[in-house]
């Protein structure tokens, strides 16, 4: 057998020498390496350790820094401290007030209507022999650049108004809409844009979802004469709970911090009536250059995120990979 | 029976007619702004809008003469890849740690990894400003690089800690006894077996790489580092404003290789999309 | 030499006992089985052997050394999964070299080594192939031949045939065996399968709940079970045991009576008694309903009903009568097994 002799293994590897000095009880010479016992358990923390490192110089010092200079007046020139006063301007301030409720009605508008269609979708395509077709069709949407898809939108309904034009065409309505004067109007492009573009998103999921579950289940239920629609209301939705949960969790996510299309369409207006929390922080940070008052912004934010975070994201996660 | 067979062959055409209304919905926008790339520019804003226009070529004239269009190319490739490219060296060797592991603080360091993804990019965009000013990396292609790596990389992280969890324990343990050390038991067993996983990942942190806007729009703030997806805002001719046959046929240009991509991964897309929580 | 020494073996999962005490002494060339139901501790005992998983307690010793805390990949074993554990990107022939290229063994004696491996587990035609284009059984004999081209200090096999059906299992047995005993090297087994244990061990080893039931050679095993788990464990189908009182020589309970035990012996017992130490007779110990009949060909399997319990009888093979009828059967008394019916502990 090809065994190395006691002597010979030992003496040839200084390392595993020192190594079983070091630990009590052992023979100095022996046939068995000894390796570093406190590499070994330090191992998997030095694997995972540049990638935390590297998030935590882009997250945690961002944030360490976003709060210290929410107690400053940054605004040209030198730091000014000036303790809460940007967080008590902020209580008061109906601009961040209208940013927050903003944020939550076309994000929860924009949501409902995306999950309600994406699960419909979901619901007519997962056995239809056309699948990988449907699939195909509905995902283009998404796979536009966001910023693509905003000046698609802003062109369509404010500087080409084909969607008026339509509707002239269809009777609907007599005269081009006033969009840009209107608050809802311009509330009602940005949800229409994020349906459009991220309806697929849902939908790709859903679809692995249903295609996923158990088709056993599904023909013994058929065999106890349940529709397709019982079937997927009192079978497939249920199991789908954690999945649903989790692609909502992301894309509301997404929608909270939504940008581009606020950036690109509407600026914010009519009277920031469809200014959204990322789109209020980065007006007072780079175009009005209130640093320390964006920042408070940033932290007030980062605490509600942080809240979602640690409650709902974890719970989805968690009963997702159950 | 013949009832029966009746309400499905109705219900068929019900369902037909809303899949088929979407896919409308979805294909109608496309092929009109398709149609404003391939028009000339007087054809665009007009007080009635035209629907059938004389095709043109001068957008594509346009963004290649007028415009460094190749070079705002070279920056979204060089930016993007670099940056999946960073992912990936720190999220398999950490993926590895999470899933084959168990130690300490192990889900504690997965969920800090996991938050990272919740966190707006408005939120950090001020002090990741200054940061990179007092770097003196503004308004370059590095600064981008390190900003999307560090969008991505948790849910690349999460995406192949998903892939390497479905390898069975058996096999590590195989190699282990086998003589491997912990590192070849990644490079030779590990990460071949999840060749898949890694490619997803990359797509999908490619693509949220190209949409990423806000973070670019602050750190390229010349067309040093400008970006296609921040391009398409600076597409701006004098008084009549924006030039729309050049954003739109640009939106082609880089909707056309994600498309092929995404078509090539479809059947892991949902597993990539949720960062692996649902597996397709 | 390469002998295994357990002493005080001992694993725990937080208040969980995975493994308990367990004392154990692996001789040099010798084929041991571990045996028991799942969740014993078996495969938790191998696997610290392996060096996968660290004892809470207790000292494993190789060669006269203390090998606790040395890695897996440093302890020369070479084991052979449930699942195979094959390298689904390497070919047959890759995943045989595997532990060559990792043991730094000169690269010249590789495919000298790959080859006579392959062939010992006549794979040879397959050597170019990925693990997923070969069945289950070739699957399993690639595993065995990455197990043994390193000539390890140890075998250690999981269940390595539970995955193949009965007649491929059948001809795996005899092949490992064979192996065994052509390489010499001393190998640990585990399985649920008494009849795998039987057929291939030196010596037996059961365990129950972590702990070690009795060590022994099959026959040992087979013929003189230590307590009832044994006695119920081994054989198929496995010992009667109905549970009785025993005074003067004579056990009875419901509607069983024997005579002819030892006097010295006395109180609450269970008697053991083997299907095959049965006979359906004119007179007997035991008249009862017949409740199943189970012919299999070379042999009839006949269930009968006292009270609560069920008794397996051999019969002969062209043994016949209707379900519901009566039969009486006697037992040998010479081989009847004696338990304590509170410990189960074998009464002597």
């Amino acid at each position: 057998m090809p065994k190395a002799g006691t002597e010979e293994a030992s003496d040839l590897d200084p390392s595993a020498r020192g190594v079983a000095k070091a630990a009590p009880q052992q023979p100095a010479r022996t046939r068995f390496r000894r390796r570093n016992r406190r590499l070994k358990r330090w191992f998997p923390y030095l694997l995972v350790a540049p990638a935390v490192i590297y998030l935590m110089l882009i997250t945690l010092y961002p944030g360490v820094f976003a709060i210290t200079q929410s107690f400053y007046k940054v605004k040209f020139g030198p730091w000014r401290p000036i303790g809460f006063a940007n967080y008590a301007r902020l209580l008061g301030d109906y601009q961040f007030l209208g940013a927050l409720w903003n944020t939550f009605l076309i994000g929860s508008i924009s949501l409902a209507l995306q999950c309600v269609i994406a699960l419909t979708l979901a619901f007519h395509t997962y056995r239809d022999p056309w699948i990988r077709g449907w699939r195909i069709v509905f995902l283009v949407p998404m796979l536009f650049m966001p910023s693509a898809v905003a000046f698609l939108y802003k062109l369509a309904f404010l500087d080409a108004r084909v969607f008026s034009d339509i509707l002239i065409r269809l009777g609907l309505i007599e005269h081009n809409l006033a969009i840009q004067s209107s608050t809802w109007l311009s509330r009602a492009v940005l949800i229409l844009a994020d349906v459009w573009q991220w309806t697929p998103f849902l939908f790709i999921i859903f679809v692995a979802a249903l295609q996923g579950q158990d088709e056993e289940v599904e023909e013994a239920a058929r065999l106890d004469g349940a529709s397709w629609f019982q079937i997927f209301w009192n079978i497939s939705l249920p199991m789908m709970r954690p999945v649903i949960v989790v692609a909502l969790t992301l894309r509301a996510i997404d929608i909270t911090t939504m940008f581009a299309n606020v950036f690109i369409i509407t600026k914010g207006g009519p009277a920031f009536g469809t200014e959204t929390i990322s789109y209020f922080i980065y007006r007072t940070g780079f175009r009005s250059f209130d640093f320390g008052y964006a920042s408070a912004a940033s932290v007030v934010m980062l605490i509600l995120t942080v809240i979602v975070a640690q409650t709902v994201v974890k719970r989805a996660f968690v009963s997702a990979r159950s | 029976m013949g009832a029966r067979r009746g309400a499905r062959g109705e219900s068929r055409l019900i369902r037909y007619l809303i899949l088929g209304s979407w896919a409308l919905f979805c294909l109608a926008p496309v092929l009109w702004f398709l149609s404003i790339g391939l028009r000339p520019r007087v054809e665009i804003i007009s007080p009635q809008p035209i629907y059938v226009p004389h095709l043109s070529l001068e957008a594509w004239h346009m963004i290649w003469e007028d415009w460094p269009m190749a070079r705002y190319l070279r920056n979204s490739v060089l930016a993007i890849f670099g940056s999946v490219l960073i992912d990936l060296v720190l999220a398999i060797p950490a993926a590895y740690s999470l899933s084959r592991y168990r130690y300490r603080g192990r889900d504690d360091i997965g969920f800090y990894i996991l938050s990272t993804r919740m966190m707006a990019p408005a939120i950090v965009a001020v002090p990741i400003f200054f940061l990179f000013r007092s770097a003196g990396l503004l308004d370059t292609i590095w600064a981008l690089m390190i900003v999307y790596a560090a969008i991505n990389l948790s849910l690349v992280t999460w995406i192949i800690r998903s892939y390497m969890l479905d390898i069975p324990k058996e096999l590590e343990d195989a190699a282990r006894t086998d003589g491997a050390s912990d590192m070849r038991i990644l490079v030779e067993i590990i990460i071949p077996a999840i060749i898949p996983g890694i490619i997803t990942a990359s797509v999908i942190a490619m693509i949220f790489a190209i949409n990423e806007f806000l973070f670019t729009l602050l750190i390229a703030s010349t067309p040093n580092a400008y970006t296609l997806s921040v391009a398409l805002a600076n597409f701006t001719g004098g008084s009549d404003g924006l030039i729309y046959n050049a954003i739109a046929l640009v939106a082609f240009l880089a909707f056309v290789p994600v498309f092929l991509v995404v078509v090539a991964i479809q059947r892991h897309l949902s597993r990539g999309l949720t960062m692996g929580a649902v597996k397709g | 030499m390469a002998r295994i020494e357990l002493r005080n073996i001992q694993r725990k999962w937080g208040e969980f006992w995975g493994v308990r005490d367990v004392n154990l002494a692996i001789e040099d060339r010798e084929f041991l089985v571990l045996l028991g139901p799942s969740g014993c501790g078996k495969t938790t005992t191998m696997r610290m052997i392996a060096g996968l998983e660290e004892p809470t307690e207790g000292e494993i010793v190789m060669d006269g050394e203390v090998v606790n805390g040395v890695d897996a990949r440093d302890r020369d074993v070479a084991m052979v999964f449930q699942g195979y554990a094959l390298y689904p990107n390497m070919t047959v022939y890759e995943n045989i070299r595997f532990p060559l290229r990792m043991r730094r063994i000169p690269p010249s004696e590789h495919d000298a080594r790959v080859r006579r491996a392959a062939e010992m587990v006549e794979l040879s035609e397959f050597l170019d192939r990925k693990p997923a284009a070969l069945s289950g059984g070739q699957r399993q004999r690639a595993a065995l031949a990455r197990a043994i081209v390193r000539e390890p200090y140890v075998f250690l096999m999981d269940e390595p045939l539970s995955n193949l059906d009965a007649k491929l299992r059948q001809q795996m047995r005899v092949q490992i065996k064979y192996i065994q005993r052509k390489l010499q090297i001393t190998t640990v087994y585990v399985t649920h399968d008494q009849i795998e244990a039987m057929t291939l061990a030196d010596r037996i080893v059961v365990m129950k709940a972590g702990a070690i039931q009795q060590i022994g050679t099959p026959d040992q095993i087979y013929h003189d079970p230590a307590n009832t788990f044994v006695a119920g464990f081994i054989g198929s189908p496995p010992m009667n045991l109905v549970a009785g009182r025993l005074e003067g020589g004579t056990f009875s309970a419901e509607g069983i009576r024997v005579d002819g035990l030892p006097d010295r012996l006395g109180g609450d017992v269970v008697i053991g008694i083997r299907p095959e130490d049965c006979t359906v007779a004119d007179e007997g110990h035991l008249s009862a309903e017949v409740f199943g009949l189970e012919p299999t060909g070379d042999v009839t399997y006949l269930t009968l009903r006292a009270g609560d319990k069920l008794i397996e009888v051999k019969a002969d093979r062209s043994y016949r009568v209707p379900l519901g009828s009566g039969a009486t059967v006697a037992f040998d008394p010479a081989r009847i097994y004696l338990f304590d019916a509170a410990t189960g502990e074998r009464l002597r």
